[in-house]
């Protein structure tokens, strides 16, 4: 026998919440009642609520018990449940000595509820009950019923005749939130359920009528929610209620809140199933940020809407000329190809977006850091550090093992990572007697590299290049031609020198020349759409009857083509890739390159989803292995960094047939996996465990493609895990596995300068030593691991991880698609495709300026990004922080605040380059001046 | 086991390990792939949390309860589906169960039997380490690669092959016995129904130590970190170890229950040894309830002392504080302590951040006594004559223990009497019984 007193303290909040608890118990521990437990102010308070409860029932009927009486009782009632306090744990007392008399009420309530034509007080106590009883039901009433609401409906309802009449009741308006958040939040809960049930009955979607009452009743909870701190939940239901809209009408959305508000919208976008929810829910954030003034924060949502057609619109709506200048910056950074017109900065605004001044800012930072000596390839091997034992005593020999041609394409690669962008370097600017070293297209290459070292230094780079496009040997000028299109890779520049030095060779006749100029606009006019270059490139990929060299070029139009319209979906170049495919024999099909073709047409289609959904029908008709292959590309690269379960799921169906040939198909569908799920935490960790299952279940190709996946997971990231992994299946039995292992090395830690990797790559590269073909790949992956000193990111992803770069993903997509075939491709003479890295590229400063783009070093603190969406006050959004000042570099998971109140930083996101102002409130401390 | 290693002396392991490396090195010229993969010791202790980095699920963010936080849990629920789906296609394709019959009979061979236990002393490489048995010599050994080199650690428990020594296997469960023994397997019956009174206390109880486990949200919300822990404290026979039970009843996390005086130890170092290991257990079990009775026993003030004794004790005090609130962060595990000396704790010890709750367990009021004497008399065949309230009301100073000592002793009396009832003659003489045992000799009256 349990006394009544600590039955109350095991009704604890959750059970509360868990409304279905047993009604039996329930009864008999009302039937063990006894008042002797009670303290004395619980039975005090019991019996002043049980006389209320008779008198507002009034069975007896008694004459002298009018209703304003009732009404006072029933206040006394009301008066209690809102004061009641009680710990988390256990339900208000209040509550608990009415629960005998719910249903007694309830049946009172359903006396009265068919009554009509009350009189005015009649009116307002039925109203005031239906609210007690709503409040009752939270806790009483059986949860799939939605009691609560129906109560707090019919409630409603009688005090809008009372306020038809003109009689308004005082307690019509302070009618949700004094009745505290918990009640608010039940009743939104319910809301949320009828709202459904209504759906499913039929009601029509589109217009309000159908659910007005409960809008209303949103249209009062949502701004109380949003005033109390509750952002996240105030949106939940208007989610639910399909309304996300009704935001944009709130006043309370004011500068304290919409950041979070935003945030919240943006994070949960990405995992709504319905790409029309998704577009709302960025409309909306979208629409606040512009309300609010907030143009930088407006473009980014833009940018990730891919709309960039409201570019010109924010640029003229913003007033503030600095603001608009961060603006263009992260255009430039986004490699978005937008002429700014009728602006008064027109000049300096387009100088941001064609990135003139990256080359200066880069090697100015270069300067800061003290990297500007440049390195040669041995520097980055450190063989002296090697520890062969029995080989080492041979070491000098060592490199005559493998042939030497080979050995001294790989220098010039890693050469041309390495020293990227700071203009020299110690083997191609000194002399050209390196390039002699080399032969036919190892001197391709090397000629070519010249463009990386000077990369985003047009001017000064086309005079050095210069001497090299008027060579007698056909593949330096190859080379050079390259070079200058990997020069003006993402920057502008107004005389175009890649357009007017590469058209004659595009139309030439020369086999190599045409690939590298091809190869070279492809590079040099990423993602900026530029219809000119398209009309040039589209009568080569129609070109056709040259046997396996015309389709080479045919493929590496296509794939420049693809390049240039990143994610851009134009009829034309979709048009003319398909139909060259169609028309394509088996033979060229089989052609190692036709897989850059059906790349190009993928990439053109990059990240748009349901865009891709024709193209696909389309290829599927090709009637060639090839176009399962296609299919697959296009659908993984459309839904690229979506995170979309579902097609996660059709590329793991894929991988559940067992083929240990003509399974390219299901490479792709691999990398597929990891391409959806990039950018996405919680699907990119649980790829990860896709993966190990992978490797555990499925055949050899499947294998091979694993770490090319693991890679797209993890540009320029090197996670411990991830690290740990492909170090493992870098020594597996079979080639094609660890050379790919090795790349994707290369690929996770490209331009950290990680010395684990460093360390396990320099193992690789004595363990393979007398392999050629796995020394190629240690040495590239050695190359893009110290990737220019350091400084560089190849991953696509910037913005703080908001915003995926379509020709940055493309870059390193056409190395990693060319490692589903390496012997054939980068182990073989295209290994110039490499250069397409170079569209990945970017610095992974941050440098202040000031509104003037000069540079203003201020102190930041660097750390480990921390997701803080939904979180209550402002949490710290870094953890692990140092203190810097600029120039710093950023990892790819690094965020940066500001050290100091002496500045305020235009944009919120403190990356590439930022623009700060004074603070004008920022008051020197007292003690800093004595020093 | 004991002489095992005298019989195989001259066969001697440490050559057979050192031809095993020179098969090795030829191994190695012939063929090179069997090179092995370079020690990436560091991030081990990290590691040994959970499942290997690769395996386990994310955490979500935010910990709030919000439509965000549904959305991903689904994602993750998806993904976990797929998964399932993915393998039952391959499992139906090809059955793994032969073949893994097959390689379990491989490694049985590989691993020889008898199977010796031996000592992990230290970990050289990926594959050679430093191993001792019980007795004897300590040996440096191959380790196979079928062992998972995850779960080796120094001071573990391994296999060793008969013959070679060789590290073939690990014994898993290296908890120290001492702390198994402290969980508490068996819920105790007693329930918060079964106190009387301390409502407040009860509250307080429930806020620091079982909310931050069951609704963490809640404290997120408000943006505060959850109270890491509580000491109870009053006078003997008030409750505290009654309420620390009810707890356990309730809760269903872990509850591990140990007495300060079982943390002192015969052997220098073992005390905060065990203090450790019980912090350990409780993360690695974690959410937890740590449960320490008689604090005082390990707690009381520091002193200087010449006697090892004290010192140690006061060692293992220290270690407590480092563990409760030190430089690891302990995620779920909350400490509750009793002592009814709280006034000799040392001051470190419950400052606040480490226990930031202290409740009081005073005297029962009249009330409460009144609804200590129902619960106990609940059960007992009373005679009618029976007025509790003369009890109830009476100002002698009962605690809950003395009660139930007054109710039992009745009953006993009654048994004594070969009555079936218990009439009120048998609760006076009982509690002047009990009363005359607790104040030492001196007649009850005296004062009055």
């Amino acid at each position: 026998m349990a006394p009544k007193d600590t039955n109350a303290v095991t009704v604890t909040a959750e059970s509360e919440k868990k409304k279905e608890t047993d009604p039996k118990k329930l009864k008999k521990k009302e039937d063990e009642n006894d008042d002797s437990n009670l303290s004395e102010e619980d039975k005090e308070l019991k019996e002043r609520l049980e006389t209320c409860v008779s008198t507002v029932l009034n069975e007896k009927n008694e004459a002298n018990v009018t209703i304003p009486i009732r009404l006072t009782a029933l206040d006394v009632i009301v008066n209690e449940l809102r004061t009641a306090t009680a710990s988390m744990t256990s339900v208000p007392k209040p509550l608990k000595f009415l629960r005998p008399h719910f249903a007694s009420i309830k049946d009172l309530y359903k006396t009265m509820e068919n009554s009509t034509g009350l009189a005015n007080d009649a009116l307002e106590f039925r109203a005031r009950l239906a609210d007690v009883l709503a409040v009752l039901a939270m806790t009483m009433g059986k949860p799939q019923d939605r009691e609560s609401l129906n109560f707090k409906l019919s409630g409603t309802k009688d005090y809008e005749t009372l306020a038809s009449k003109g009689a308004a009741s005082k307690h019509a308006e302070d009618n949700l939130g004094s009745w505290g958040h918990e009640f608010v939040r039940s009743l939104a809960g319910e809301i949320g359920q009828e709202y459904n049930q209504r759906v499913i009955d039929g009601a029509d979607l589109d217009s309000d009528e159908p659910f007005k009452d409960i809008l209303a009743m949103v249209h009062v909870i949502v701004p109380f929610h949003l005033t109390h701190n509750a952002e996240a939940e105030a949106i939940d239901l208007l989610i639910e209620v399909q309304r996300l809209k009704f935001l944009l009408q709130l006043d309370s959305i004011n500068e304290h809140n919409y950041q979070r508000i935003c945030l919240y919208l943006i994070k949960t976008a990405g995992y709504m199933s319905d790409p029309d929810d998704l577009q709302e829910m960025f409309d909306t954030a979208f629409e606040i940020y512009k309300k609010q003034k907030q143009y930088f924060d407006a473009l980014l949502v833009a940018l990730k809407m891919d709309k960039l057609d409201e570019i010109p619109s924010l640029l003229s709506e913003c007033e503030d000329v600095v603001v608009k200048k961060q603006m263009c910056l992260i255009l430039g950074r986004h490699r978005v190809n937008y002429e700014v017109e009728d602006d008064p900065d027109e000049d300096e605004l387009n100088e941001l977006i064609g990135n003139e001044k990256l080359s200066e800012h880069f090697l100015k930072v270069a300067q800061d850091l003290d990297v500007l000596d440049p390195k040669t390839p041995e520097d980055i091997y450190k063989s002296h550090l090697a520890e062969t034992g029995g080989f080492s005593r041979r070491r000098d020999t060592s490199g005559a093992q493998v042939d030497s041609a080979r050995a001294n394409l790989a220098s010039t690669f890693v050469n041309a990572f390495v020293n990227a962008g700071f203009g020299k370097d110690k083997l191609m600017t000194p002399d050209s007697e390196w390039l002699y070293k080399n032969k036919e297209h190892g001197m391709m290459a090397a000629a070519a590299s010249l463009g990386s070292i000077l990369l985003w230094n047009v001017e000064e780079g086309l005079t050095q290049i210069d001497k090299f496009l008027y060579s007698n040997e056909e593949y330096v000028k190859a080379g050079a031609a390259l070079a200058v299109g990997i020069l003006s890779s993402g920057v502008r520049n107004d005389a175009d020198p890649a357009l007017a030095l590469l058209s004659e060779h595009v139309e030439g006749d020369s086999h190599i020349m045409k690939c590298a100029a091809c190869t070279g606009l492809g590079i040099a006019y990423a993602g900026s759409g530029r219809e000119d270059v398209m009309e040039m490139l589209v009568p080569v990929v129609e070109s056709s009857g040259g046997g396996a060299t015309n389709f080479m070029e045919v493929s590496l139009a296509g794939l420049a083509l693809g390049m240039i319209f990143v994610g851009k979906c134009d009829d034309t170049v979709g048009g003319t890739i398909v139909q060259r495919l169609m028309e394509a024999t088996d033979e060229e099909l089989d052609h190692s390159h036709a897989r850059y073709l059906c790349l190009g047409l993928a990439l053109l289609f990059l990240g748009q989803m349901e865009k891709a959904d024709a193209m696909m029908e389309a290829v599927r008709t090709i009637e060639h292995k090839i176009s399962k292959y296609a299919v697959i590309m296009l659908e993984t690269a459309a839904y690229a960094g979506s995170g979309n379960v579902l097609k996660v799921q059709e590329m793991l169906h894929q991988c559940a047939e067992h083929l240990t040939e003509d399974a390219e198909h299901q490479m792709a569908a691999v990398l597929g996996i990891g391409l959806i799920t990039m950018g996405e935490d919680v699907g990119s960790e649980m790829a990860l465990r896709s993966f190990d299952h992978l490797l555990h279940y499925c055949e050899l190709p499947i294998k091979r493609a694993v770490p090319l996946s693991l890679a797209v997971l993890n540009i320029s990231n090197p996670d411990y895990a991830v690290i740990d992994q492909l170090s493992r299946l870098s020594h597996d039995p079979d080639s094609e596995i660890s050379q790919n292992a090795i790349i994707a090395l290369g690929v996770v830690s490209a331009g950290t300068n990680n010395s684990r990797v460093a360390g396990l790559l320099r193992q690789l590269g004595e363990f393979y030593s007398k392999e050629a073909g796995h020394v190629f790949c240690v040495r590239i992956a050695q190359g893009l691991l110290h990737m220019g000193k350091g400084l560089l990111t190849i991953n696509p992803f910037h913005a703080d991880r908001m915003l995926l770069n379509g020709p940055a993903l493309g870059g390193v997509l056409v190395l990693l698609h060319s490692c589903m075939d390496l012997k054939s491709t980068l182990l073989d003479k295209s290994h110039y495709l490499l250069y397409y890295l170079t569209c990945a590229m970017n610095p992974r400063m941050l440098i202040t300026v000031n509104e003037d783009i000069e540079w203003r070093p201020v102190t930041v603190r660097v750390g480990q990004a921390v997701e803080t969406v939904g979180q209550a006050g402002k949490p710290k959004r870094i953890t692990g922080f140092q203190t810097h000042t600029t120039p710093v570099l950023l990892g790819a998971t690094d965020r940066a605040e500001l050290g100091t109140e002496e500045v305020i930083s235009v944009s919120n996101i403190l990356e590439g380059v930022v623009i700060v102002r004074n603070n004008p409130d920022y008051v020197e401390p007292e003690d800093s001046k004595k020093k | 086991m004991g002489n095992m290693p005298g019989g195989m002396g001259e066969g001697g392991p440490p050559s057979d390990g050192r031809n095993g490396k020179d098969d090795d090195d030829k191994v190695k010229k012939k063929k090179k792939r069997f090179e092995p993969r370079p020690a990436n010791r560091q991030g081990r202790r990290r590691r040994r949390k959970g499942p290997s980095g690769l395996n386990k699920t994310p955490t979500i963010l935010p910990t709030s309860k919000c439509k965000l936080r549904l959305l991903k849990l689904e994602r993750v629920k998806d993904y976990l589906l797929m998964e399932q789906e993915f393998i039952r296609n391959h499992e139906v394709f090809k059955p793994h169960e032969e073949r893994d019959q097959e390689e379990r009979e491989k490694l049985e061979e590989l691993r020889g039997s008898p199977l010796g236990v031996g000592n992990l002393e230290e970990l050289i490489d990926d594959n050679h380490a430093i191993v001792s048995s019980s007795v004897g010599p300590e040996y440096y050994v191959n380790i196979l690669s079928s062992v998972n080199q995850d779960l080796l650690d120094p001071g573990s428990s391994v296999l060793l092959h008969n013959k070679t020594m060789s590290v073939v296997g690990i014994l898993q469960d290296d908890t120290d016995p001492m702390v198994s023994v402290m969980k508490v397997e068996k819920a105790p019956l007693e329930t918060y129904a079964d106190i009387g009174g301390l409502e407040d206390q009860i509250q307080e109880i429930k806020e620091a130590v079982e909310l931050p486990l069951a609704h963490p949200e809640l404290y997120e919300d408000i943006g505060i970190k959850p109270p890491k822990g509580v000491i109870l404290y009053g006078e003997p026979g008030t409750g505290k170890t009654l309420l620390a039970k009810a707890v356990a009843n309730q809760t269903s996390a872990t509850f591990l229950r140990v007495v300060g005086s079982e943390l002192i130890q015969k052997y220098l170092g073992d005390g905060p040894k065990l203090v450790r290991e019980l912090f350990r257990v409780a993360d690695d079990l974690s959410p937890t309830i740590v449960f320490i009775d008689e604090i005082d026993a390990v707690g009381s003030k520091r002193y200087d002392s010449s006697s090892g004794g004290t010192r140690e004790i006061q060692r293992t005090m220290l270690e407590l504080l480092n563990q409760l609130d030190g430089f690891d962060e302990r995620g779920d595990v909350k400490v509750i302590m009793a002592t009814n000396r709280i006034e000799s704790l040392d001051p470190a010890l419950i400052r606040p951040g480490r226990i930031d709750r202290k409740i009081e367990f005073p005297l029962p009021d009249t009330k409460t006594k009144r609804h200590i004497f129902n619960i106990h008399t609940s059960k007992m065949t009373l005679a009618d004559d029976v007025d509790l309230e003369k009890f109830v009301m009476s100002k002698d100073e009962l605690s809950g223990a003395d009660i139930k000592a007054v109710c039992t002793e009745a009953g006993m009396l009654a048994l004594r009497e070969r009555r079936m009832k218990v009439c009120q003659e048998d609760f006076v003489k009982a509690k002047e019984k009990a009363l005359y045992r607790k104040k030492g000799n001196v007649p009850e009256g005296l004062y009055l």
